[in-house]
């Protein structure tokens, strides 16, 4: 019962999970082939956690991704 | 491989045995003036043509199956160590997702091999692999589209029911808002039926669902984080995405369009011609086909239909499309 309360609350969170563990470095992947460089200094990894973490955490509060 | 062509699948059993019981349960869309004996005559010749059809050598599908979610699986180290090109990959991968469905679908009809069968096997390892690229377990597809024939074009209790759309751009546009996280369609309306459900084998497939799940998401962040993102998007991310849109848009939304009370066996689905031709498809053209005979192979429903479509427009079919 634990488990599936815990695994509950997992999936809860997913679309933000799945904004940092997988469209961060999505993005900064992305950049590196193509050759673009995130603004201001930052590194394409951080400019890829900016934006995967808060359109994860839209679509974790929202229930849509867009 | 090949049960006993001739025996007639359960569910026909099942329709026949109450619609000869039932008379009037029957639609008479076509001529209302059909008696009892030309309904009972009509339904011995259907069943007589669709035993033709059922059964038969299965092996294809086995082949195909299994083929390719080894090619689906090298994928990914042929991506990732650049051997094949990410848009290469994006096809073929996307392709072989929605062909597994294909394969997956007379699984879960028992169409490969029967229970009971020597090689009921292989009925279970087709289904278990070829829906592996959507992230969905087979027990959970089977459950829920044995619940789709069951209660075909039921608002609440078609776990597909949730395709419908008015046309044929809101039903693509359908298919990417239904996967959204707390919109209920596809898996999340999946899951609630199941829930429903509460059976031994729905259960199964809630925890089954689960593992795949946390499996596909662990795959894809490993891969990401590991330097592989573009290839776990190309390989299974992408694919998965495209592919589900496109099997919920051949399988589900055409066949089925209008679904508003087209519940009775003869409206369930439609004949319809598709742009893409009927492999594209997925056969689908001919999926009423499907509907009133689960035992027929999916690659033998458009000649079971050209035989059948006499009976079928005396039973008020409009065949007109094919």
């Amino acid at each position: 019962m634990a488990m599936q309360v815990a695994l509950e609350k997992l999936f809860a969170i997913m679309p933000f999970l799945f904004g940092i563990g997988f469209i961060a470095p999505l993005v900064a992947q992305s950049m590196a082939v193509w050759g673009w460089e995130a603004p201001s200094g930052m590194s394409p990894i951080m400019l890829g956690l900016l934006i995967g973490g808060s359109w994860g955490l839209y679509a974790t509060i929202r229930g849509r991704w867009i | 491989m090949t049960d006993n062509p001739s025996t007639p699948d359960t569910i026909s059993q099942e329709v026949f045995a109450r619609q000869v019981a039932d008379g009037p349960a029957l639609p008479l869309a076509a001529d209302d003036t059909l008696d009892r004996h030309t309904r009972v005559d009509l339904l011995k010749q259907e069943r007589a043509i669709a035993a033709k059809y059922q059964g038969g050598p299965m092996w294809g599908y086995v082949v195909a199956a299994l083929g390719g979610f080894a090619m689906w699986l090298a994928l990914f180290p042929l991506t990732m160590f650049g051997v094949v090109h990410p848009l290469i990959t994006l096809v073929v991968s996307t392709f072989l997702t929605v062909a597994g469905y294909v394969t997956c679908h007379e699984a879960m009809h028992d169409n490969i091999a029967k229970r009971g069968s020597r090689y009921r096997w292989a009925n279970q390892l087709v289904g278990e692999v070829s829906l592996l690229p959507i992230a969905v377990p087979f027990s959970m597809g089977r459950v829920t589209h044995l619940e789709h024939h069951k209660h075909c074009n039921h608002p609440e209790k078609d776990p597909d029911y949730t395709d419908e759309a008015p046309n044929w751009w809101m039903a693509w546009y359908k298919t990417w808002w239904n996967r959204q996280p707390r919109v209920d369609g596809t898996i999340n309306r999946y899951k609630t039926v199941c829930m429903a459900l509460d059976t031994r084998e729905s259960r199964i497939a809630l925890k089954q669902t689960m593992v795949v799940q946390l499996i596909y998401l662990a795959t894809l962040f490993t891969m990401a984080w590991n330097g592989h993102a573009i290839a776990a998007a190309v390989c299974w991310w992408l694919p998965r995405q495209l592919g589900l849109s496109y099997i919920r848009y051949f399988l589900s939304w055409a066949p089925h369009h209008p679904r508003e009370g087209q519940t009775e066996r003869y409206v369930q689905a439609n004949i319809f011609k598709s742009h893409v031709g009927h492999f594209l498809s997925m056969c689908m053209e001919t999926h009423l086909i499907h509907h009133l005979h689960p035992g027929i192979p999916n690659h033998k429903t458009r000649a079971a239909y050209m035989e059948m479509k006499p009976i079928l427009e005396k039973r008020g079919v409009d065949c007109s499309a094919l």
